[in-house]
């Protein structure tokens, strides 16, 4: 691909930032008529482009630029319409894009310096930026008309892609302005809408694409169709480490549709590398699965051959007890060891939780072409930069020749921020020189070894003669998460994995009492771990929301009063606790045979708490009903934060009661939905959600937030019910 | 030779192996690719269709077996995209990332189809063979609720 003279590819426009009021500096296009002229995504003469995000053709057409990947979490819907709310335009009908250019800098994730989407930042982090694209833009086109008319811009108002003069009746639209605004300097202040002038954001119920998706016409990575491509489906090492000896291709290439059999070298080089495999290329995925089942493979010893995940939990007490593991402290206060002493009473117990696996409905599927020295893809590409780290790693890319195609995936919860398919796949496009569509099968998905890691965790805690928490101490036993891959990790004075310790930093912690000791011990089995929604927050939020259930009953209090005592300037996190209390009837006599547990998470600046009922019906134990009370601060689609949240608490139970993936002989042992139980209809509760107004001024996360509490919630439920304290997960129901 | 309908149009498969399973025969072959591939085994429900009115899941049914048989998928269960399933799913909303949502109104409307009361017993019954991850099924039950209380398509 050339590139000319001056730097024309659609980052080099937006090069002129201007400090606004808020102070927050965004990017600006200094309009010069030359982005005709951009090589790599050819705009319409005349096109005007203030910033990253808007584009405004001369017939009207707005466009939107959402940079970040929608796996149905409705981020196009929301982002969109923080630009669509300052820009006067309707979310719901104008084009909403990706980019153009997803390696352009200002799409860059502002905490983890990748082109990435995750951690439930998307909202939260973008919202005053994208609020300030739109004003930018809707200022310019003010601008341009008041020109036009000889008009003060201040006497110029807005409505709905219109720009209006009320004392001359007259009004122009966008498109009209875009040739006149297109040349006009950027504005050195511009003013965001009062949000009780909000037309959007705050009220949207609805998302975008529900149309095409409910008549089968929206499209996915898994149907793209390309002149010449072939499927690609991989037989994976079937232990870590285990490489390929030999391969017997003979009877898979008999099978009709079945093109090619290549060898795909592992990556061990490179941080969340891919496995050695081998790939089966056919006309159709039928065809390559069926030459996939025919494929003799020998592959090698492994040193994790013998890996069982049962002994893991030995192992991980084991490093508790070891002074060579490395500890981080999370957070520390007074000295819990002069407390154990003279403690009233003392409690300790140990936590665990299974391996998990994302499962999103659409297995990973991913189409990329290699030509001419660059590479295209099209598919649900979550990390670009993953994308764009295989181009360079595997076929020896450059940057300027990398092309993604984004698509809206079939949900991810993680597992499309994964890099071994990308690398995978990028390979095989090289090698095969026609495009390549590599698919999971449902059981490449189970196994493909980018798994919730399990943990461990021992609590301590100790109470005076008055029943308050005076010392709390927690060792969680856990791997380093994929934040290692993010540059710069490896190089933090305190060591921390902040995605490790989620839940159990001053951030988000919410007990004070006088003596804390909360630390990460990092222990690593080899067997690769990989994200996965609410990621630590689930294994600590049970372990602590679990254990102060202990106390409060050790210390013979209720469990939402010793909660209650225990926190201290927590007033949005006191106001989610009593109001969920109180919705689910917390204190107030219950029937016979049924029980409340209660517990509670913050994070992504949000609030939630969760309680269970459960009930004994002729010995059969259930979960009758979930009750929550969020406070995300403002809601900018109150419609998608409610279906964030019922989606969290579906995946809470699902931790509470179902998801377990064993590893034996370093072989992942489930495979599919019949020994890999997720939650369906029947197996839900009544659900009720409250979302408060929060701090209305800022927007908190919400997609993890919702999972975290419901196994604690439904453990100490399970507690009050049966008198009997379970500390793994699945409970065991009985 | 394997005759068949699809969505009101009769298809002659003369290649296409009888074993092949009707799932990639409706996705490769006919390029009717709103029937979705989630498990293969018939687990997850994405990639229901309906066999003469009656839910099933075509990655299970080898082709042959469609034989004579009348299919219809998500593209065919109305030709002006009103289903009172299609208007009441847009109208709650219940598309996350919208993968299993065609298996979902399949097996809603093959529910319709049988005339029993729709309840949340009947609803429970229908929907739990079709997994969704995004957690979709409040929104499913409200909306099945809603299309059969709405009147017929015209």
């Amino acid at each position: 691909m050339t590139i000319s003279t001056m730097d024309l590819s659609r980052r080099g426009f937006l090069k002129h930032s201007a400090t606004v009021a808020s102070g927050l500096a965004i990017a600006f296009y200094l309009p010069s008529g030359l982005a005709a002229t951009d090589p790599k995504a050819p705009a319409p003469a005349g096109e005007f482009e203030p910033n990253a995000w808007v584009r405004i053709l001369p017939d009207g057409t707005v466009k939107l630029v959402v940079h970040k990947h929608d796996s149905g979490t409705g981020t196009h819907t929301a982002l969109a319409a923080c630009v669509a709310e300052e820009l006067d335009v309707n979310p719901m009908t104008v084009q909403v894009i990706s980019p153009e250019d997803p390696f352009f800098e200002t799409y860059i994730h502002p905490i983890w310096k990748v082109f990435s989407t995750g951690g439930s930042t998307s909202v939260s982090l973008e919202y005053d930026r994208l609020r300030m694209a739109g004003a930018t833009a809707r200022a310019l086109l003010i601008s341009a008309a008041a020109k036009q008319w000889k008009v003060s811009p201040d006497t110029c108002s807005t409505v709905e892609g219109r720009v209006v003069h009320g004392a001359s009746q007259r009004s122009l639209g966008y498109g009209e302005l875009v040739g006149v605004a297109a040349h006009l300097p950027a504005p050195a202040k511009v003013t965001l809408k009062d949000p009780a002038q909000f037309k959007y954001i705050g009220k949207l119920r609805h998302k975008r694409d529900a149309q095409a998706k409910v008549c089968g016409r929206f499209k996915y990575s898994i149907d793209v169709v390309l002149p010449d491509m072939l499927v690609a489906v991989i037989q994976r090492t079937p232990v870590v480490g285990a490489k390929v000896l030999s391969v017997d291709a003979v009877a898979a290439l008999q099978v009709p549709g079945v093109r090619r059999v290549i060898a795909v070298p592992g990556r061990p080089d490179v941080l969340g590398g891919n496995l050695e495999g081998v790939a089966v290329l056919a006309d159709n995925y039928w065809a390559a699965q069926q030459g996939r089942a025919l494929l003799k493979v020998q592959w090698s010893a492994s040193p994790l051959a013998g890996f069982d995940s049962d002994e893991l939990a030995k192992a991980q007490a084991a490093a508790l007890d070891d002074k060579g593991a490395q500890r981080v402290s999370a957070m520390a206060a007074g000295n819990v060891n002069a407390q154990w002493p003279g403690a009233a009473k003392q409690l300790e117990a140990d936590y665990r939780m299974p391996y998990k696996v994302q499962n999103p409905l659409e297995p990973i599927c991913i189409t990329a072409q290699v030509k001419d020295n660059a590479i295209t893809y099209w598919g649900g590409v979550q990390v670009p930069s993953s994308a764009l780290e295989a181009a360079q790693t595997v076929c020896k890319i450059a940057k300027a020749n990398v092309t993604i195609n984004e698509m809206v995936s079939g949900g991810s919860f993680g597992a499309r921020e994964a890099k071994y398919w990308l690398f995978e796949v990028a390979y095989l496009a090289q090698k095969a020189k026609v495009p390549v569509k590599l698919m999971n099968s449902r059981e490449d998905e189970m196994r493909s070894l980018f798994m919730h890691p399990a943990t461990l965790h021992r609590a301590k805690g100790a109470l005076d003669a008055q029943g308050r928490l005076t010392a709390l101490q927690l060792n969680a036993v856990s791997p380093a998460s994929p934040e290692q891959w993010e540059p710069g990790y490896f190089e933090r004075p305190d060591k921390m994995d902040y995605s490790t310790t989620e839940a159990i930093t001053a951030w988000d912690f919410a007990y004070r009492p006088a003596n804390l000791d909360l630390v990460w011990v990092k222990h690593e089995s080899d067997v690769p771990s990989g994200w996965y929604r609410s990621v630590s927050f689930i294994p600590n939020v049970f372990a602590v929301e679990s254990f102060m259930d202990e106390l409060a009953h050790g210390a013979g209090q209720d469990p939402l009063a010793f909660r209650l005592a225990s926190m201290h300037d927590r007033p949005r996190h006191v106001a989610v606790l009593k109001s969920a209390a109180e919705r689910a009837g917390w204190g107030q006599p219950m029937p016979e045979g049924t029980a409340l547990g209660i517990a509670t998470n913050q994070g992504y600046t949000s609030f939630i708490a969760v309680v269970a009922r459960l009930s004994k019906k002729d010995g059969v134990i259930k979960v009758d009903k979930l009750t929550c009370v969020v406070d995300c601060g403002l809601a900018v689609s109150p419609g998608g934060v409610e279906e964030q949240i019922y989606g969290g608490l579906m995946w809470g139970l699902g931790h509470a009661l179902f998801d377990r993936m064993d590893i034996k002989q370093g072989r992942v042992v489930q495979s599919n939905f019949h020994d890999y139980r997720v939650p369906r209809m029947s197996d839900m509760p009544a659900v009720d959600i409250l979302i408060v107004d929060g701090e209305p001024s800022k927007p908190g996360g919400v997609g993890e937030l919702g999972s975290p509490s419901v196994a604690p919630a439904i453990a100490n439920a399970l507690f009050s019910l049966t008198g009997v304290r379970q500390r793994s997960t699945p409970l065991n129901l009985g | 030779m394997i005759e068949f309908t699809v969505n009101g149009e009769r298809h002659e498969l003369v290649e296409t192996s009888p074993s092949m399973p009707l799932l990639w025969v409706l996705r490769d072959h006919l390029k009717l690719t709103g029937t979705k591939f989630g498990c293969g085994m018939g687990l997850c429900g994405a990639c229901t269709v309906h066999l003469d009115g009656v839910a099933v899941r075509s990655c299970q049914l080898p082709v042959a077996a469609a034989a004579g048989h009348s299919i219809t998928t998500i593209e065919g269960l109305s030709a002006t995209e009103q289903h009172p399933l299609q208007l009441a799913w847009v109208a709650e909303d219940v598309p996350q990332c919208g993968y299993c949502q065609s298996g979902q109104i399949m097996s809603a409307a093959a529910l319709l189809n049988t005339g029993a009361a729709v309840t949340d017993d009947s609803i429970r019954n229908a929907m739990s063979g079709n997994l969704c991850r995004c957690g979709t099924y409040g929104r499913i039950n409200k909306a099945i609720k809603r299309a059969a209380s709405a009147p017929k398509e015209a």
